[in-house]
């Protein structure tokens, strides 16, 4: 990857080059609540276009830079002990084992099974046209920055599909469940 | 000779704030009037300005009849000077110069008058000069905030009045941008630039700054510097909710973001039914309600402007 491409990535987040990965996350998780559908100081700012445009493009400065730190998420991590150490690193992301409950945590459920696919948050967005940050909440059962019921259920359809799920349609019953009761308290 | 305002041609004596922002209603009177009074009363000597020329009111928010003079008799009559109407308020240490009196009987007062005007307000004996700024975007409301030691927006947590105020600095930005541009003479750069954006990736003022560097290292640089003195500073008026209070600190993000200007956020003002009080009685509420969550909030954000400027002035 060329120096330019991560020194722009760096500034896409705003900040200096040497940031720690703490400081990467952080500043990736402000910025895509910043231009949030729901956020009322950037919705006269950027047209609906632009803010899905400006999701993706910190979605590229984050994974950039996550890339060049040759990081791994701590699950990966894991894994690579559980398997002694004998497999290549760059399959590691590929053998993580899916051990979430789908009724419990549908969310976590999709990312492990995402991952145990080796397709990323990118492509799931470019396949199902959901923007990456709303498939980011999804996984991350972040319920107050996912949209209504009704737009919600196609959301968590496209993607449960795109991943192969076996049971769509008790996946998504199971995060809807979760979705209001959330809301409701 | 551009014809704007060359600030560091004149002596630094007035500190000279610009208060702008969008729509009318979201408080900048109110604002402008409540800091005013907080210097004033703390024995600075203060010249409030109603440069809200068609919808000039700051007289009533400090419980003053229709004003005698104002600065439309400045166009009228070329003998008289800025001296000659400031107004005598009810406050010690506050003057005012009025933007009142209908303009309709007399012809628009030409650019050079209004640069006449321009001057002699910059050069006023006083340590603080308000310019309560209109509504909208016209080219001298961008000049006189684009001009000021410090340029204050006021907005409502509301979308609307967000998107006036972005609409506002995206003007003043453009301004300024221009005229840093014409300076250096970099107009085909920044042309060459934007005939390329798509394929650059440039998607918002501060993509392009990064883009001039990468181009043009020397004048892109320089054109990074000329737009760097230009630190508007945001205030969050009405807030309700306590979400609403770090609604200008996001704000100020997306600035940064968006168009890398750095823009500060020296506090919000809570929402407070003894501001509508005040106003019915015609009377400052930092006089009326001198402990008021909106005085104290006011006090609050002078203290910490101060506290600032004193530090970037070293």
């Amino acid at each position: 990857m060329d120096e330019k491409e991560l020194l722009i990535s760096f500034d896409r987040l705003g900040l200096s080059p040497d940031a720690s990965i703490r400081e990467v996350e952080r500043a990736y998780r402000e910025l895509c609540e910043l231009y949030g559908e729901e956020s009322l100081a950037t919705y006269s700012l950027l047209e609906y276009a632009e803010r899905q445009e400006k999701l993706e493009s910190l979605q590229t400065a984050y994974d950039r830079i996550l890339q060049s730190r040759l990081y791994r998420k701590p699950a990966a991590a894991d894994d690579l002990s559980v398997v002694n150490g004998l497999v290549r690193p760059e399959v590691v992301s590929r053998i993580i084992c899916v051990d979430a409950d789908p009724d419990q945590n549908p969310g976590i459920f999709l990312q492990q099974m995402r991952e145990a696919r080796g397709i990323s948050l990118r492509e799931v967005a470019e396949r199902t046209k959901i923007g990456s940050y709303q498939l980011q909440g999804i996984e991350s059962q972040r319920f107050d920055i996912l949209p209504a019921p009704v737009y919600l259920r196609g959301f968590l359809k496209e993607f449960a599909r795109v991943v192969e799920v076996a049971d769509v349609e008790a996946l998504v019953d199971s995060f809807i469940v979760l979705y209001l009761n959330d809301r409701d308290v | 000779m551009t014809g704007s305002v060359d600030l560091e041609k004149l002596t630094p004596r007035p500190k000279i704030w610009a208060i702008g922002g969008g729509k009318g209603g979201v408080g900048k009177s109110v604002v402008s009037t409540g800091i005013a009074m907080t210097l004033a009363q703390k024995g600075e000597r203060c010249i409030m300005v109603d440069a809200d020329l068609g919808g000039a009111n700051l007289h009533t928010f400090l419980g003053m009849s229709h004003p005698s003079r104002a600065l439309s008799d400045l166009f009228r009559k070329q003998s008289l000077k800025l001296q000659d109407i400031l107004l005598t308020t009810p406050f010690e240490n506050l003057w005012l110069i009025s933007g009142a009196r209908a303009m309709l009987d007399m012809a628009n007062p030409s650019y050079l008058q209004k640069m006449k005007v321009i001057r002699q307000i910059f050069s006023l004996n006083a340590d603080h000069i308000f310019i309560d700024l209109g509504a909208g975007s016209a080219f001298n409301v961008l000049d006189f905030f684009i001009a000021a030691h410090e340029g204050l927006v006021v907005v409502m947590p509301t979308p609307t009045s967000i998107e006036n105020a972005y609409h506002f600095l995206k003007a003043v930005y453009y301004r300024k941008l221009r005229k840093v541009v014409r300076e250096l003479k970099a107009e085909r750069l920044i042309d060459t630039a934007l005939s390329e954006k798509v394929k650059s990736g440039i998607r918002s003022p501060r993509d392009l700054m990064i883009d001039l560097q990468y181009r043009d290292p020397l004048v892109g640089a320089q054109i990074v510097q000329g737009m760097q003195p230009f630190n508007p500073r945001l205030i969050v008026n009405q807030v309700q909710r306590n979400e609403d209070r770090d609604l200008g600190q996001k704000i100020a993000l997306a600035c940064r973001d968006f168009f890398g200007i750095n823009m500060t956020v020296p506090g919000a003002v809570r929402t407070d039914e003894r501001v509508l009080i005040a106003l019915k009685s015609r009377r400052p509420v930092l006089e009326m309600f001198p402990s008021s969550p909106f005085s104290e909030d006011i006090r609050r954000i002078v203290q910490q402007v101060t506290l600032a400027s004193e530090m970037s002035d070293g």
